[in-house]
């Protein structure tokens, strides 16, 4: 008896209405491996499809806005890096260039130089940790362990350039920590030589990678309209097509001397948002390698005794040298009364502080303006109507830091 | 202090986007000032709505970076909470500040932004949860950082942070506690 062909029921709206199943709330998170940190998402599902998405934040709320208003400027510079340790240096830059704007003070070249240069050493890094979890997030292994070969090369580097691995607190008030060790350029040389060999192998794993290419073409898109009006920056906003960075548009610091372009994508998806990420590391490495070369001679510190701590050698001669050390790490110094809003193109985008100074030594109030918490609130945007597998891609692709999201 | 932080009417920064909102909102417009290159334009709350419409339908303020509710009880202001709008006009780079005094000083409310900026949305949540102030209009105003059941306002300056009580241990001894040069 020949098997009878299997039967199709073909489901009839007229007679049946539409199928429809019950919707499901879905807590995704506090604790999943795909919410990197301590992120929940209230989702409506109708079977596998996103209804709805609502992101809960406040599980790493630490209250550091308020603990800096209880200390001088030089005591709250370490807690800034603590709210994106993925990007500490352009965390410190956005709160010393806030209370320099306040000073009124402006830094010596060499120092801007050597900022940029380790800013755009920090973009690296934090992109690097970004790829790494996306691509871990999407079921790429490899691409986590090549990442992390030259992120520690990095942390190694600033490590020795401010003695501490992540926190690194190294921009002040003024300056930077202290001068760098001897082989310090050679070093970042011989890092930037040999990176982009590197960029290539994770561009060889990805980019080209029908798999990749399937979870994330189209996945998860945002219009650039949609994007403005949710307060979206950074990488994020330049894969909808959005030529805005801040480095370029408002250059702070030495931003205006180096010649480099601003990635941009065009449909403002997943895949948009990393090849965005790719080329901003390459055009990175052009940045810090162009600071390399032209690194000003010259004195590294403003000239401000009240405020730049001298020199510890003078400290055993120099009365004067001694009491401006002992008042500046006691008392702190004055900032003129008033307020400001200093803005800068961290890695995940526009990371500003707001600081109101009423005259004392320590800030009246700061506000951080974090990237990833506007980025975050434009999620639901992103997943509705998606499937909770691409989902997880999106929470990656936005690189959420929730530690400044929460601060 | 008093300078940079007190309302000054008759100092005009001479901003093409303050006197646009100069001229429209008459009354609702209260003062201007620059403090460091940056222009913030004071307004009054009744007329925050018509004046971001016309910032971002006009000026082209497309984006919104923040909103910060400030407790000004320590600060030479006239009243004690604001809330401050930091904007951009990403084809002019340009920033632009809007504040608008509460009111009521007990119940501090404004006109909710959500719908003109939906980036105002959250922010609006952060302000009402660490500062306590109220955005009429706003769909869902609720706690977004402090844990459920929190009490009190965190970004206050009346806020007690509180402290925790240093604790000492010492051996006890015949001879009762020991003295410090032991």
């Amino acid at each position: 008896m020949a098997a009878e062909a299997p039967r199709i029921i073909e489901h009839d709206p007229d007679l049946l209405g539409p199928i429809r199943t019950e919707t499901m709330t879905l807590n995704m998170g506090p604790q999943h491996p795909s919410t990197h940190g301590v992120l929940r998402l209230e989702m409506e599902l109708e079977g596998e499809t996103v209804l709805s998405c609502k992101p809960v934040i406040g599980y790493l709320h630490t209250g550091i806005e308020k603990s800096m208003e209880g200390r001088t400027y030089n005591k709250a510079l370490p807690m800034t890096d603590r709210m994106d340790y993925l990007a500490p240096m352009s965390n410190n830059l956005g709160y010393v260039l806030a209370v320099e704007k306040l000073l009124g003070m402006e830094v010596p070249r060499r120092c801007q130089y050597l900022r940029v240069l380790l800013a755009e050493l920090t973009r690296i890094g934090s992109h690097l940790v970004w790829l790494g979890t996306h691509g871990l997030d999407i079921g790429a292994m490899t691409v986590f362990l090549y990442c992390f070969r030259e992120r520690e090369a990095l942390l190694k580097i600033f490590e020795k350039v401010s003695g501490v691995r992540m926190m690194t607190s190294y921009f002040r008030v003024g300056g930077v920590a202290r001068e760098p060790y001897p082989e310090f350029y050679g070093e970042c040389r011989a890092f930037l030589d040999q990176f982009p060999d590197r960029v290539d192998e994770y561009e060889e794993l990805l980019t080209e990678n029908p798999i990749y290419k399937r979870r994330s073409q189209g996945v998860c898109p945002i219009s650039a309209e949609k994007a403005l009006a949710y307060g979206v920056t950074g990488p994020l906003l330049r894969a909808c097509g959005v030529d805005y960075d801040i480095r370029k548009k408002e250059p702070y610091l030495a931003y205006g001397d180096f010649n480099f372009t601003v990635p941009l994508g065009e449909n403002g998806d997943v895949y948009d948002r990393y090849r965005v990420r790719i080329a901003e590391m390459r055009e990175s490495r052009k940045i810090a390698l162009q600071a390399l070369a032209g690194m000003p001679e010259g004195p590294l510190m403003a000239d401000d005794p009240k405020v730049v701590p001298p020199p510890k050698e003078q400290l055993s001669h120099d009365m004067e040298a001694l009491i401006h050390h002992f008042k500046i790490f006691t008392e702190g110094y004055d900032v003129p009364a008033g307020e400001v809003y200093q803005a800068i193109e961290s890695p995940r985008g526009e990371i500003g502080y707001y600081i109101i100074s009423d005259g004392s030594p320590s800030p009246y109030k700061v506000k951080v303006r974090a990237p990833s918490f506007a980025n975050l609130f434009a999620l639901s945007e992103m997943v509705v109507g998606s499937l909770l597998g691409d989902a997880v891609a999106a929470i990656g692709s936005i690189d959420i830091v929730l530690g400044e999201i929460d601060r | 202090m008093e300078e940079e932080l007190s309302r000054k009417d008759g100092v005009d920064a001479a901003d093409p986007d303050a006197e646009a909102l100069r001229a429209k909102l008459g009354e609702g417009f209260v003062s201007v000032r620059a403090h460091r290159g940056q222009v913030t334009a004071e307004v009054s709350p009744s007329a925050l709505r018509e004046a971001a419409r016309l910032l971002l339908e006009v000026r082209g303020f497309s984006l919104l970076s923040h909103v910060s509710g400030v407790d000004c009880l320590e600060l030479p202001a006239p009243r004690r909470f604001k809330v401050v709008y930091d904007l951009l006009d990403l084809g002019r780079a340009k920033r632009f500040r809007l504040e608008v005094f509460c009111e009521d000083d007990l119940a501090p409310a404004v006109p909710s932004v959500g719908d003109i900026w939906p980036a105002a949305l959250a922010h609006e949540c952060e302000a009402y949860d660490m500062v306590g102030i109220r955005f009429e209009g706003h769909p869902a105003l609720e706690r977004i950082l402090t844990p459920e059941g929190f009490e009190g306002y965190p970004h206050r300056k009346d806020f007690d942070i509180g402290r925790e009580p240093v604790e000492f241990t010492f051996r006890e001894t015949p001879l009762g506690k020991p003295a410090a040069k032991d």
